[in-house]
């Protein structure tokens, strides 16, 4: 015995308890793993909330854990949308508050005392880890070998597709909802495979908290009812099916219809019309299953024939007048851009500005997904072969999955678990296939027998088997090679998830890091520099006004009222700033007075060469504002008649007298020798006399001038306009002469 | 010991300024501090009603209006000065900066002198214009003093100026006797420009006119202003309640024309009303009258069996609110209760971005005292959330200005505010509905359960039959 360790550890990894251990540990390290490439940011920089809207969260978080649940349900936000205000509690997805508020309270009860914001941080990689485990599980249904699981379990750790949203700090929506939609993907198939209505319900619940957390939810809500249609047209209409679908449709819908956000949607938009139809047709099927039952063959062929093209003229006929009465809302903005790329472009500049709704670049596949994208046609080839109904669902998810990822970056998101299971079968098949050590037994007259030990693939082959019943690399070396070369390509995928986290997903963007010439690292610190200079030196009810990109961040970080922010609820709001920043400062003024603004905020990258400023997205402000305002507000005029966007001397004079190219240049001049000055962002060399200002006044300007605050001044004390008393303060005299031409005005009282 | 002192010093600073709302430090800005003597009475009311004076001339080089950053002066009352401009001290710049700090400036003129440049670009940033080369001399061939300017009818005789609009209050007219008359000797007077912070207080007589004495001596050919839109003695109060008067002649104010007995053209004679109007004009001025104080603002829900929370920060959609605001005015040595001239009311607006409701305050007795007067508004807010403003925006000509903006949010009803279902008439229907399924489904599963198909029993029976 101790002479053969080897042979003792080998035997040792047969039984089925030691296997089950052996998986426990591997799905726990997985899950460790996985945690733990997304701390980079942490270690990087510090425990600090990501971007634009994990502020928000967090700020609704901090909000429901220091007033409670219900007052949270019924918040109205008087510190946003300044002076509209937001019905914050019914407009949100409030799973991902209520997630982490419960861990909170749970961590009080049991005498660990954690600051909310380290939750926050910390959120996104600990539901990382658990949807690994709800990939190996969703894999588990798709083939009995648990490798593929384990495999899916690792590659869904570690996909760069899912860390870009899932790092520490990155406290959004899709943290948690990620892993609801791969666990609700994996109830869905177990209540399918099992026709079984408690994991039909328990699919339903899932989907609900999906529902609560993510507006993502309509991927599921759309998908299921496919996989069902599918399932339909190729004959596998079965109980299992429907139980496990009505099931999931009336709990999940009801369920979906608590969240005061989704209301009466499900039963009201377009959207979610394929789900009630899909319903209502399993309805029938069971009808005509019963009915057939019941009457003869030929009767029942004419009587099919009539019902169903009644049923599906009636239908249409309901959904028509439906859609044209109003009852059923029309497809919105958001699903219409899904099919045509340019469509938002178009008609709707406020969806289109959004960065992560332009469609995906080709490069960003292999950088999202590496080896994975390549794997995945073979995973789902593989899916083919066996084509159970849980195979369907994933050649369907996956055909969906690809097309949206083409259309929007960052559906890239929903469609990596797919790729993740699939890649998961195809390696796991090839490396079952190679690893197995034995070769067919050489006598040809056992040959059939062997080739079906060694696969049952080489057995169905065709031809080759029939003439050569033993086909297949059975030299050891061969294996060797292709083991080898797998081995290589999974650590190479290790690296590249490794890289492309630390370098590409793991920046907080508040904070900028950049090289210095010796090669050490320099924080660029201006908004938080800025953001803590507004919530020090302003009154606390001081309104900020900037573009709405840093409305969340000012809510969260300076804790001052804004106008306009992330959620993007109100278009003509967004407008009226958008106008505000587009306009001379003789129109932007009444604007800024009327909604009683303090202090104006732009981003200015001029001289870092920081290209996230607002110059190069003023296109996008005087778009939005020309959509309300096409008379007032024109984007041709910001174009010189060459068509060109420029900000040196040769700009438009609707650019040169616009809100936003005088704060972000005002002053600028200074910092350069005479005749210097330079745009490093654009480069562009500025004009000699740079913009002045007369309704409002510089307050505050970061370090590295990407912030630049500015006050709005009030109404002149002695009524004068504030060109002219701008005029007086600067010491030139009133023209009188312009005074003593023409008939003077008699005042009347 | 040291709480006395400090208490003593409270009481003592008190009785000081307890005459002008704003302080009692007036600089009287003279030529020659010499030259005191011919306004002898109108300083001696002054110094009577609590100033404190001090004197400087414009080149003197201790003059400073500003100290660390701080007003000097509470006032400023310029009288004539020969020289061109006033010197470093007294730039327009420092003047506008002056006003714009709460202090009160009286500008007087002279037909005699020109007006320093200093002056004159501070009454065009207040949009006054003043004949040009900087004098002017008003004069009027039916209403002059026949005894003093019998020849020259350079001495304009006025009736007291009552107020400039029915709905303002009659600040400097009131309680003068009919016989009793102004006298404006040898005066400037100014055009005024369409600025609402502007008021005319003395407006010359439809029959005057100004013209230049040194360059026009011969003909007037180009008149600069005549009749009512040559104002004579002019007021600006800008937005912060900052005061500024001109007044066109300096000499009105002097010794020999408080008191005197001057000449209508058609032979009567009459006292001149000069002290008195003066001691008012100051008194407007240096903010002794017509200054207005917001005493307290007060808000709540006005609904019953509602928690009855003082001036809460927010509300919800269709309350019941009561809004109050306690006004006072000033009235030379006192605090009163402040009433709207009959003409007029006060009113409140509750806005966001524009007014949902512009209501009439109405005065509520019960909540006034002897210093202070209350005006109440109770109404429904309206059907919108959003960040809204309680506005009392009143503006009037010679009173202060009330600017009052109290923010509260309108919030949504909550989920637990809306009637429950069963209040609905509308939702009886659905609920009998529920109520039917449910008990229809009992019924099946009870029907089901207890009709179990009895075919076994059956047969078994039929076997053993």
């Amino acid at each position: 015995m101790s002479a053969d360790p080897l042979q003792a550890l080998a035997s040792a990894g047969k039984g089925e308890n030691t296997r089950s251990l052996l998986r426990f540990i591997i799905l726990a390290l997985i899950a460790g793993a996985a945690i733990a490439s997304r701390l980079f940011s942490v270690i990087r920089f510090e425990s600090i909330i990501h971007e634009f809207d994990p502020w928000f969260n967090f700020r609704a978080t901090k909000y429901l854990v220091a007033n409670g649940f219900y007052n949270f349900w019924d918040w109205f936000d008087d510190r946003t949308w300044h002076p509209l205000g937001r019905v914050t509690g019914g407009t949100l997805y409030p799973g991902l508050m209520v997630t982490s508020g419960i861990i909170y309270h749970a961590l009080r009860a049991l005498a660990i005392p954690v600051d909310i914001r380290n939750i926050c941080v910390l959120l996104a990689p600990a539901f990382s880890g658990l949807t690994a485990i709800a990939a190996y599980l969703l894999t588990n249904e798709m083939t009995p070998n648990s490798s593929a699981g384990l495999l899916a379990a690792l590659f869904m750790g570690i996909a760069p597709g899912y860390i870009s949203r899932s790092v520490a700090g990155s406290y959004d929506n899709e943290a948690i909802a990620i892993f609801l939609l791969v666990f609700t993907f994996y109830l869905w198939i177990k209540a399918l495979k099992q026709g079984s209505m408690l994991w039909g319900a328990l699919c339903a619940l899932f989907y609900g908290y999906m529902v609560a957390s993510w507006g993502g939810y309509a991927f599921i809500t759309c998908l299921l009812p496919l996989h069902a249609f599918v399932l339909i047209c190729m004959g596998r209409y079965s109980t299992r099916l429907y139980v496990s679908y009505t099931t999931w449709y009336a709990l999940g819908t009801l369920a979906s219809m608590q969240i005061p956000f989704v209301g009466f949607l499900p039963v009201k938009t377009s959207e979610h019309m394929p789900a009630l139809g899909i319903f209502g047709f399993l309805q029938l099927l069971a009808f005509l299953d019963y009915i057939r039952s019941a009457i003869p063959g030929r009767q029942f062929q004419t009587f099919l024939w009539l019902f169903a093209g009644g049923t599906f003229g009636l239908g249409l006929l309901g959904l028509v007048l439906a859609t044209s009465a109003g009852v059923i809302a029309p497809w919105g903005g958001r699903f219409y851009s899904l099919w045509d790329t340019s469509y938002a472009k178009i008609h709707i500049p406020i969806i289109a500005s959004v960065s992560e709704h332009q469609p995906t670049a080709w490069p960003a596949f292999f950088f999202d997904l590496n080896m994975l994208i390549w794997l995945f046609p073979v995973g789902v080839y593989l899916c083919f072969q066996e084509l159970a109904d849980e195979h369907v669902f994933i050649v369907v998810y996956a055909l969906f999955g690809s097309y949206f990822a083409g259309v929007m970056v960052r559906l890239m998101l929903t469609l990596t678990p797919v790729v993740c299971v699939a890649a998961a079968i195809a390696v796991s098949t090839l490396l079952d296939t190679y690893l197995s050590a034995k070769s067919p037994s050489p006598p040809p007259a056992h040959a059939a027998d062997g080739g079906e030990g060694a696969g049952k693939k080489a057995a169905k082959a065709g031809l080759k088997s029939t003439t050569k019943p033993v086909v297949g690399i059975y030299g050891l070396w061969g294996k060797g090679m292709m083991v080898g070369a797998m081995a290589v390509y999974l650590l190479l995928f290790v690296l590249h998830c490794t890289w492309v986290t630390s370098n590409a997903y793991s920046s907080p963007s508040v904070v900028l890091a950049s090289k210095m010439p010796d090669g050490s690292q320099h924080i660029i610190d201006d908004y938080r520099e800025a953001y803590q200079w507004l919530r020090q030196n302003t009154r606390e009810d001081a309104k900020i006004m900037s573009w709405w990109d840093y409305g969340y961040q000012i809510g969260g970080m300076a804790d001052r009222p804004t106008l306009v922010d992330n959620n993007t609820w109100n278009n003509t709001h967004i407008a009226t700033v958008g106008k505000a920043m587009s306009s001379s400062e003789e129109v932007s003024y009444p604007i800024m007075r009327q909604h009683e603004v303090d202090y104006v905020l732009v981003v200015f990258g001029g001289l870092l060469g920081y290209s996230g400023d607002d110059i190069n997205k003023f296109l996008w402000m005087v778009r939005i504002a020309e959509g309300i305002w096409p008379d007032e507000v024109s984007e041709r005029a910001f174009f010189t008649p060459r068509g060109e966007y420029r900000v040196d001397g040769e700009a438009t004079d609707a650019m040169k007298n616009s809100l936003m190219y005088k704060m972000s240049y005002y002053n600028y001049n200074n910092l350069f020798p005479p005749g210097q000055a330079m745009d490093r962002m654009r480069n562009a060399r500025l004009p000699e006399v740079g913009p002045t200002l007369s309704t409002i006044e510089e307050a505050f300007t970061s370090e590295n001038w990407i912030i630049r605050i500015y006050k709005v001044k009030d109404l002149d004390n002695l009524g004068r306009d504030h060109m002219s008393a701008a005029a007086f303060d600067r010491g030139s005299k009133k023209k009188k002469a312009a005074k003593k031409r023409g008939p003077r005005q008699l005042r009347v009282d | 010991m040291r709480s006395f002192f400090s208490l003593l010093a409270c009481l003592f600073v008190a009785a000081v300024s307890a005459l002008s709302t704003s302080g009692n430090r007036l600089l009287v800005v003279l030529d020659d501090v010499a030259e005191k003597v011919n306004y002898s009475k109108f300083l001696a009311d002054l110094e009577s009603r609590g100033f404190q004076l001090s004197f400087e001339t414009p080149k003197s080089e201790s003059l400073a209006l500003f100290r660390l950053g701080e007003r000097a002066y509470d006032h400023i009352a310029f009288f004539p000065s020969k020289s061109k401009g006033l010197g470093p001290n007294l730039t327009p710049n420092i003047l506008v900066d002056f006003l714009n700090a709460n202090g009160n400036i009286l500008v007087t003129l002279s037909s005699g002198v020109a007006t320093p440049t200093s002056l004159v670009s501070l009454l065009n940033e207040l949009d006054i214009q003043l004949p040009v080369d900087r004098t002017g001399l008003v004069v009027d061939h039916f209403s002059y003093d026949a005894s003093s300017a019998a020849e020259t009818h350079d001495v304009i005789l006025l009736p007291p100026p009552g107020p400039v609009r029915p709905d303002v209050k009659d600040f400097f007219s009131a309680g003068a006797a009919a016989s009793e008359i102004l006298a404006f000797p040898r005066g400037v007077g100014a055009a005024l420009g369409a600025s609402e912070l502007l008021t005319p207080v003395l407006r010359a007589p439809s029959t005057a006119y100004s013209y230049n004495p040194k360059e026009q001596a011969e003909v007037v050919d180009d008149l600069f202003a005549a009749g009512s839109q040559l104002s004579l003695v002019s007021t600006s109060q800008a937005r912060n309640s900052a005061r500024f008067t001109l007044v066109g002649s300096a000499e009105m104010l002097q010794d020999k024309w408080f008191d005197a007995e001057v000449t209508t053209a058609d032979g009567q004679t009459a006292k001149t009303f000069n002290r008195e109007f003066a001691k008012r004009v100051s008194g407007w001025t240096f903010n002794e009258i017509g200054v207005l104080r917001v005493n307290w603002i007060e808000h709540h829900l006005d609904e019953a069996g509602a928690a009855n929370e003082s001036s809460p920060s927010i509300y919800r959609i269709k309350n019941d609110v009561k809004y109050t605001i306690s006004l006072s005015e000033y009235s030379w040595t006192h605090w009163t209760p402040f009433t709207t001239p009959a003409a007029d009311t006060l009113q409140l607006e509750f806005s966001m971005l524009s007014p949902f409701h512009r209501l009439a305050l109405n005065p509520d007795p019960a909540q006034s005292t002897g210093d202070a007067a209350a005006y109440t508004a109770a109404f429904k807010l309206p059907d919108q959330h959003g960040i809204f403003n309680f506005k009392v925006n009143y503006r009037r000509p010679l009173l202060s200005n009330v600017e009052e903006k109290t923010t509260v949010s309108v919030r949504h009803m909550a989920h637990d505010e809306w009637p429950r279902s069963f209040v609905i008439s509308g939702a009886w229907p659905w609920i009998g509905g529920v109520g039917v399924t449910v008990a229809g489904w009992l019924g099946f599963v009870a029907l089901w359960m207890y009709s179990a198909p009895v075919k076994g029993r059956a047969a078994a029976g039929k076997k053993t039959q």
